[in-house]
């Protein structure tokens, strides 16, 4: 039956060659499009969750929903020392986290001001490699302050320039320093940008009365895709009710969420170019059928059951699917590879979706074998279906009708 | 003669039922889905410039020079209300209204975030963009120091209406003020950055607040549609900053060169890929009935009469086609922009980044023109190569051929 199959793809040219070519276009097609698409949502992920926010975060129940000093974690120690036993952590940092007013000689702006353990925040963040002037923080940096240059720009404050700061402490007194800029960080996040800074912890702490405590402690793992596996894990290690750990798809659900929803518009349109091409293999599968209508009709005289002719259909239209995926799958996935190392670059792109949190005018696509796997699979399934209609048209023949048929 | 052919031609076109049907409900359903995804998508756009024109920069704004980059109080316009009043006698203008803004930090006993405030008169704001209709939660009201807040701002500090809050910025002379607010209402603008971070308070008291006059404003916003105005308003006030949406707003606009790109390549290869879906039962129709044509032609029926019903025969299949994806697209697109699509599931998402829980569509004249014509046109392309099979034919041969 196959070979029956694959002399009848090659007589049959005109419709092999149009099911080749569309199934060999809508393969391209689907294998760049998933990948792109992936690609750049993976892209906001990694450099959102690269810049400061943790792969897990452990905070007291409340603190996200309510807030308040008294929902800060008071035992920081006690959860650190119990992390640094599992294995798939890289790093960890508790943060302590405020509100407050800035005032330079002039202008006054609201700000983010964090408490951060300089020489952990190296690995966890790239908090530091976002230095734009100046200096990183270190552990003796003592009142220096890391600032957005967004917000540096809107206090119009130099390097070595002083601010006043004026804040909540953690038993609700207030707080209020001044600190000397030390250095400006430009991530590339506006929001970022434009309302935070840090502060060495060793310092913060005496200012805040936060000695062991956190808003939140921040994780890196070792590898992401453990994310929900290392979780279970510390959620069991700590044992604590008052305590909730969180992965990343929880921190940034509206992210997620929105990748989802550009997911769901982006898998619309695509279907628009697989059902059109799909109704044209059909077309021709059907056209070249009704034309062979007197050869089913031989076929099933001289004993070929209906398995058997569908199976033949199955052949030819498996035949020409496999020929098009062999030229089109190596070609998109080179094109996804070359793409994924060398990401398209759109300049202007991360300026103009600034609020979106794009920070990178580059746009990689994902290059993952199971994705381009499962794509194909897709368009051979589809291949697939647009047999069956061709199929019932044929069975509604009789062997000996079929066999007079015009 | 032209009657008979007529008839021919609507007959030709179903002498093979299936096939002609299937190339009509591929026709309708590519065609129906793309109106779809052209509504849907112009929909989202077009929404996010209505209200972003509404709720924030009309279709002009003027600021004093140097405001956009500082963001300063210190950069106000002091004769806003003269320039107002001037401005409202200008023809195309539609409504015109002064706002005054001042950013710090909103505070609760809880939580804190920068936030900008917005001084608005209620009645100005409502002619001038139908204010009322963002509301989301609680009554438009800014009497007793009421205060609007936005709805991701009341997400990020956990306020309810009637919560009170803190306001703390620099006043115009350069001191530290707070002042005491309470939420009367929480609004949805769909502008990420009003409803991110922005507080509405009445004009008259957030003078008061940062020590400013009644006529100073930071923002004078224009609505009206005379093209010329822009230029009018540019050439009468050089000293300030006047803008146009699509100036203030850069991204709508990339967003909407992008969505005229997106569709019109869906639309080319869509049509593409129907035109190869069109030829080829054409092309298979009009070999079948070569015999049929031979003998036309020996029987001395000129060969422009077959083209013509040629020419019908596509024309007929192609305007079907046509016909029931309009009316399938129609229906659809009614339905888009009447119930919309409802993503309430990712109502998070979609208000933290503009959007609505709810997607309308919107439906426009041209998306069932340029169809028409692209089908259209599709159709009679695809008899272009079949015509040239029969033109170079020779009747007798063809007649003495078994099929």
């Amino acid at each position: 039956m196959f070979k029956l199959a694959l002399k009848n793809t090659l007589f049959y040219k005109g419709r092999s060659i149009t099911t080749a070519v569309l199934t060999f276009v809508s393969t391209i097609l689907f294998i760049l499009f998933i990948s792109l698409q992936d690609g750049s949502h993976n892209s906001m992920l990694e450099n959102s969750l690269k810049i400061y926010t943790g792969a897990i975060e452990i905070y007291h129940k409340n603190y996200r929903d309510v807030g308040g000093n008294e929902y800060l974690i008071q035992d920081a120690k006690a959860i650190t020392d119990k992390l640094a036993k599992i294995d798939a952590i890289e790093a960890f940092s508790a943060r302590y986290e405020t509100y407050g007013l800035f005032s330079s000689k002039e202008y006054s702006a609201a700000s983010m001001v964090a408490g951060i353990e300089p020489n952990r925040e190296r690995v966890l963040s790239s908090l530091e490699s976002a230095l734009k002037e100046g200096k990183f923080l270190d552990e003796n940096s003592k009142n220096c302050i890391y600032m957005g240059a967004e917000l540096v720009k809107k206090l119009k404050l130099g390097i070595g320039d002083e601010v006043a700061f004026v804040g909540g402490a953690s038993d609700d007194s207030f707080a209020a320093d001044i600190f000397k800029l030390c250095g400006v960080f430009k991530t590339g996040l506006f929001e970022f940008d434009s309302s935070a800074s840090f502060v060495s912890r060793s310092y913060f702490d005496e200012l805040m009365n936060g000695y062991n405590k956190a808003s939140y402690i921040t994780i890196k793992l070792k590898n992401i895709d453990d994310a929900d596996i290392v979780n279970s894990q510390i959620i069991k290690v700590l044992d604590d009710e008052k305590l909730e750990s969180l992965t990343w798809k929880t921190l940034m659900k509206s992210m997620v969420e929105m990748m989802e929803i550009d997911s769901i518009f982006g898998y619309i349109s695509l279907s628009l170019f697989l059902v059109v091409i799909f109704f044209v293999i059909m077309i021709y599968g059907f056209i070249n059928i009704s034309s062979r209508i007197k050869e089913f009709g031989v076929l099933r005289s001289i004993g070929l059951s209906k398995k058997n002719i569908f199976l033949l259909l199955f052949y030819e239209i498996f035949i020409l699917s496999t020929i098009s995926v062999i030229f089109a799958t190596p070609i998109a996935a080179y094109i996804c590879y070359y793409y994924n190392i060398n990401p398209v670059v759109i300049k202007g792109i991360a300026e103009m979706y600034k609020d979106y949190g794009v920070v990178s005018d580059e746009i990689p696509f994902n290059f993952d074998m199971f994705t381009i796997f499962w794509n194909v699979a897709v368009v051979y399934i589809l291949n697939f279906l647009s047999i069956l209609y061709p199929y019932l048209y044929i069975n509604s023949f009789k062997p000996i009708e079929a066999t007079r048929h015009v | 003669m032209y009657r008979l052919i007529l008839k021919m031609a609507w007959k030709n076109s179903f002498i093979r039922l299936s096939r002609t049907l299937l190339v009509i409900i591929m026709i309708a359903v590519s065609m129906s889905m793309m109106l779809g995804l052209e509504g849907i998508y112009d929909g989202m756009v077009n929404n996010m410039v209505d209200k972003n024109r509404r709720s924030d920069s009309g279709d002009i704004s003027i600021f004093a020079k140097d405001y956009r980059v500082n963001r300063d109080l210190i950069y106000r316009i002091k004769n806003a209300h003269e320039i107002k009043n001037e401005i409202q006698n200008m023809d195309g203008v539609e409504a015109v209204v002064l706002r005054i803004r001042a950013d710090g930090l909103l505070s609760t006993a809880r939580k804190s975030s920068f936030a900008s405030v917005i001084g608005i008169d209620l009645n100005e704001e409502e002619r001038f963009g139908k204010f009322s209709e963002f509301l989301k939660e609680g009554t438009v009201d800014l009497q007793k120091q009421g205060a609007i807040i936005g709805i991701e701002l009341a997400k990020t500090l956990k306020v309810r209406v009637g919560s009170k809050i803190i306001f703390s910025t620099q006043d115009g002379s350069g001191e530290i003020n707070s002042i005491a607010l309470y939420i009367r209402a929480i609004v949805q603008t769909t502008n990420i950055a009003l409803d991110n971070s922005a507080i509405f308070i009445d004009i008259g008291q957030l003078h008061k607040f940062l020590g400013t006059t009644s006529t100073e404003a930071t923002q004078i916003s224009i609505r009206g549609n005379g093209e010329g105005l822009y230029g009018e308003l540019k050439a009468k006030y050089p000293n300030l900053d006047v803008k146009s949406f699509l100036e203030l707003q850069p991204m709508i606009k990339q967003m909407q060169d992008l969505m005229v790109i997106f569709n019109s390549v869906t639309f080319f290869i869509v049509m593409s890929v129907v035109f190869v879906g069109i030829f080829g039962v054409m092309y298979v129709s009009i070999l079948d009935r070569i015999r049929e044509f031979g003998i036309m032609l020996s029987v001395g029926m000129h060969y422009k009469y077959i083209r013509l019903q040629i020419f019908f025969e596509a024309l007929f299949v192609g305007l079907i086609g046509y016909l029931s994806g309009a009316v399938l697209g129609a229906v659809i697109l009614v339905y888009l922009k009447n119930k919309g699509i409802d993503l309430s599931s990712f109502s998070d998402a979609l208000e933290m980044w503009g959007y609505e829980s709810t997607i309308h569509g919107t439906i426009k004249l041209s998306y069932f023109t340029t169809t028409f014509a692209s089908i259209i046109t599709a159709s009679l392309f695809s008899i272009l190569i079949p015509l040239r099979k029969i033109k170079k034919l020779n009747p007798i041969e063809v007649i003495k051929a078994d099929k």
